[in-house]
């Protein structure tokens, strides 16, 4: 085996751009404790990360490090979405970095070294390469969820999140080695090439390694019944970071998923399809009618996560690379109608974490009122938005795949969560303010929001845009 | 599989005899406590304190500083070992590797996890 040489490093370019960024901010933490450097050192190496991950990657896939990692169609258009979830979240925290105690570049660097790992994720085509990406996530994850040391809640929510993330990890470990056992091999190419020549028939084994490995990617996308974490974990952590996990981590593990059921697990496609309808089912029924009665900002955008994680699972049941390019539209749409609705809820301070703060937002800014109605009526999927054209896709790929069942049950689910989101437009709209008017927002929030708004509006309008980039691996 | 039918049966057996005298011991025996016969039976001397006492926060920030140090060693151990074959390229890639580590331990001395206060 060779050493690394320059063409493989170039196909982790972006990579390496987030991780340099992030050495040189741990070794100046000390000297920029108190100034946006940090801020924008992070949007800067995150813009700088999606153009090189748009510009550099070739047209044609190609393989890097023996195997582990590939630059193709399929892991660019991930990693500008994650890119720009990163510099989102970046801009996002700028608020809350200045009401709570929380050092801001070691922050900073926590969450370009999760961005990182999810773009790790993203390209990875070896069982391993893809774990070590995920760990990274979760371990800076965890991390950024109890980064708020002054806080009992924060603790509690990182070692909730902690102990449920080294079961999921020890999970998807198991599988990966019950799949190595089975092939002989860790490489996706590998893996389909040996399950291909398998004679047919069921294998215990071969369901158990499966199942291990569904279950441990469906704990990185909080899908039912592997959720537990999720609203707690959410509403412990800061609403940038709860925001970042329920985008980017999500985000991230749809890529790392897609690729196992599509390329890895391709000839059991069967099998793997039936835990899908499983998960997806599950999530949308739970997610949507656990939302009901939240009264906790947070908590509720975090069962709604959990219900688009179904969505999102709906596109993959196919099985089929149109539907895993529909999953790849719904992510993409999901990311920033989620972040845009964190960001109204981070704006606004304390008075956004609680369901009661919205009363009569409309009368004392109708501008954020009016951001707000847009990323609802986005996340419950209605027209004009972008979140109608995300859900369009991925039922029409769940009708076209023969799973009519799933899909009158998602189209059933997305009536009730409207409820759940028009709720709070009432409560904007149709009530009297009970709270002062919160103070102006931050420039750097205000021009996120902008561009999450602009993106759920433009992908409603014109949803074919991003469609083109969605090429499944 | 045929071959550990026999392991099993003995699993099988050792179980149901184990269990079947401590319900048996349990249901049919007579009961008469009494604080002499509930004390601990041969466990030694009763604790007076914590087996570990009170430790101070900062040996934990020790520990953190050694496995920095520790995993170095784990890698250049048979980075050693294999050090000819790899050439140029292998110095080099040791060499980030340890500026990498080591930019975590620039961290902490710059932090003041070195001074014992």
């Amino acid at each position: 085996m060779n050493g690394v040489t320059i063409a493989d490093l170039l196909l982790l370019i972006p990579e390496l751009v987030l991780v340099g960024t992030a050495l040189v901010l741990i070794l100046l933490a000390r000297r920029i404790r108190n100034a946006p450097v940090a801020a924008t050192a992070t949007v800067v190496a995150a813009v700088a990360a999606a153009a090189l991950a748009a510009w550099a990657a070739p047209g044609a896939a190609e393989t890097g490090f023996g195997g582990l990692i590939v630059a193709d169609g399929y892991a660019r258009f991930f990693k500008v979405l994650i890119a720009a979830t990163l510099a989102l979240t970046a801009l996002f925290s700028a608020k809350s970095l200045e009401d709570a105690r929380i050092p801001r570049a070691e922050y900073h660097v926590l969450l370009l070294l999760a961005a990182t790992g999810m773009m790790l994720a993203a390209s990875a085509v070896d069982l391993l390469t893809l774990y070590l990406g995920l760990e990274l996530v979760t371990l800076c994850g965890y991390t950024l969820v109890g980064i708020r040391v002054d806080r009992p809640a924060s603790n509690e929510a990182a070692i909730k999140y902690f102990l449920l993330g080294s079961f999921a990890s020890g999970l998807l470990l198991y599988g990966i080695s019950l799949t190595y056992g089975i092939t002989g091999a860790t490489d996706f190419a590998g893996i389909a090439a040996a399950l291909a020549q398998r004679d047919a028939g069921s294998d215990p084994l071969l369901l158990a390694a499966i199942g291990l490995v569904a279950g441990g990617l469906a704990f990185k996308i909080a899908a039912v019944p592997f959720h537990a974490w999720a609203p707690d974990a959410y509403q412990g952590a800061s609403a940038p970071v709860a925001g970042f996990l329920a985008t980017g981590s999500k985000a991230a593990g749809l890529a790392a998923l897609g690729r196992v059921v599509l390329v890895a697990f391709g000839p059991e496609a069967h099998t793997f399809s039936v835990i899908l309808v499983v998960l997806a089912g599950l999530s949308i029924v739970v997610g949507s009618l656990v939302a009901l009665p939240q009264t906790d900002m947070t908590r509720l955008l975090a069962y709604s996560s959990i219900a688009h994680a179904g969505f999102a699972l709906l596109g993959f049941v196919a099985g089929t690379p149109e539907g895993v390019s529909a999953t790849m539209t719904y992510a993409c749409f999901y990311v920033f109608m989620t972040l845009g609705a964190f960001g109204v809820v981070i704006a606004l301070g304390e008075r956004g974490e609680s369901l009661d703060g919205y009363r009569g937002l409309a009368a004392q800014r109708p501008m954020a009122a009016a951001l707000m109605l847009l990323f609802l009526l986005s996340l419950a999927g209605i027209p004009p938005t972008a979140g109608f054209a995300a859900k369009f896709v991925v039922i029409l790929s769940a009708v076209r795949s023969g799973h009519v069942v799933l899909a009158v049950l998602a189209v059933a689910c997305s009536v009730v969560s409207a409820f759940v989101y028009m709720r709070i437009a009432v409560l904007m709209y149709m009530r009297e303010p009970q709270a002062a008017a919160p103070e102006r927002f931050p420039f750097a929030v205000s021009a996120a929001l902008a561009v999450a708004a602009l993106v759920t509006l433009i992908g409603g309008l014109i949803p074919g845009t991003f469609a083109a980039w969605a090429v499944a691996p | 599989m045929s071959e550990y039918i026999g392991i099993f049966v003995m699993f099988v057996l050792a179980g149901g005899i184990a269990g079947a005298m401590v319900v048996l011991g349990s249901t049919l025996g007579k009961k008469n406590p009494t604080p002499e016969k509930l004390a601990p039976f041969e466990c030694g001397m009763e604790p007076f304190a914590l087996p570990m006492g009170k430790l101070t926060v900062k040996f934990y920030l020790t520990a953190i500083l050694f496995i920095l140090f520790d995993v170095e060693l784990v890698f250049l151990y048979p980075w050693a070992v294999v050090y000819r074959d790899l050439g140029f390229v292998g110095l080099a890639e040791m060499g980030v590797f340890l500026g990498v580590l080591m930019v975590g331990f620039v961290y902490a001395w710059d932090n003041g996890a070195l001074d014992w206060r």
